[in-house]
């Protein structure tokens, strides 16, 4: 069999979009960014940006390095670096990383868990 | 409608199932079911594993699963197929790679 030629167009900020029309019942995972305009159901786990856009709906557990949410998002979200809270934004669930922005008029519910690094001793 | 409303691009696995309006392109991996209403389009490179129902189909990919189109189906020269197709108008062009049943849905002269 001959070697699969790969003949991929390069795409400049290569990413993946969910379009606004779209909905996706299921897990996504990857390690480009993820822009999310459509509706997503089950699990997220990527190793790069994820942006939920204002017409984003999510009812998914995230895992990711960066979030940043202008729509809504019913779910757990663990970050290793940065979640942002967009003003317009509607988050219900806990959210933990070492850096958590929430602008003003968004609105959250849920746990923060910086992981702050509490005396000595663990 | 033409606009491009979904890309999984090459870094990224879909498992699941995909739903909605608008064209899809395939870059990277989709696992599970598919229906649309326009076009789905798995560039090569991309790998789709699901049962897909929808208008059109290009693949150039690679491809496991039966399609229902309820307009065309288009294999590439670079691509993979291997699933039942059904759709009005199927084309396989020279290159390609397939392995299946086609149903052209063709109205038979009378008297076969």
């Amino acid at each position: 069999m001959a070697a699969m030629e790969k003949v991929s167009t390069p795409r400049s900020g290569a990413h993946t979009v969910i379009g606004s029309s779209i909905v996706i019942d299921g897990e996504i995972s990857g390690d480009e960014d993820l822009v999310i305009q459509g509706t997503v159901k089950g699990k997220i786990d990527l190793k790069e940006s994820l942006y939920v856009e204002s017409s984003g709906v999510i009812e998914a557990d995230i895992e990711t390095a960066n979030v940043e949410v202008s729509g809504q998002v019913t779910g757990n979200i663990a970050a290793s670096d940065k979640v942002e809270l967009k003003a317009d934004c509607k988050v219900v669930g806990d959210i933990r990383a070492p850096r958590i922005l929430i602008a003003d008029g968004a609105v959250f519910k849920g746990n923060v868990d910086m992981d702050v690094k509490e005396a000595k001793g663990k | 409608m033409a606009a491009t409303s979904g890309i999984i691009g090459r870094g990224t696995v879909v498992r699941g199932n995909l739903s909605g309006s608008g064209d899809v392109v395939v870059e990277g991996r989709l696992e599970g079911t598919v229906a649309l209403e326009d076009r789905l389009t798995v560039e090569s490179g991309g790998k789709v594993i699901a049962d897909v129902q929808l208008e059109n189909l290009i693949v150039h990919g690679e491809m496991g699963g039966d399609v229902v189109a309820a307009e065309r189906v288009v294999i590439s020269s670079t691509a993979k197929v291997v699933g039942d197709i059904k759709a009005p108008r199927v084309v396989i062009e020279d290159g390609a790679r397939f392995s299946g049943s086609i149903e052209m849905d063709v109205k038979l002269p009378e008297g076969i």
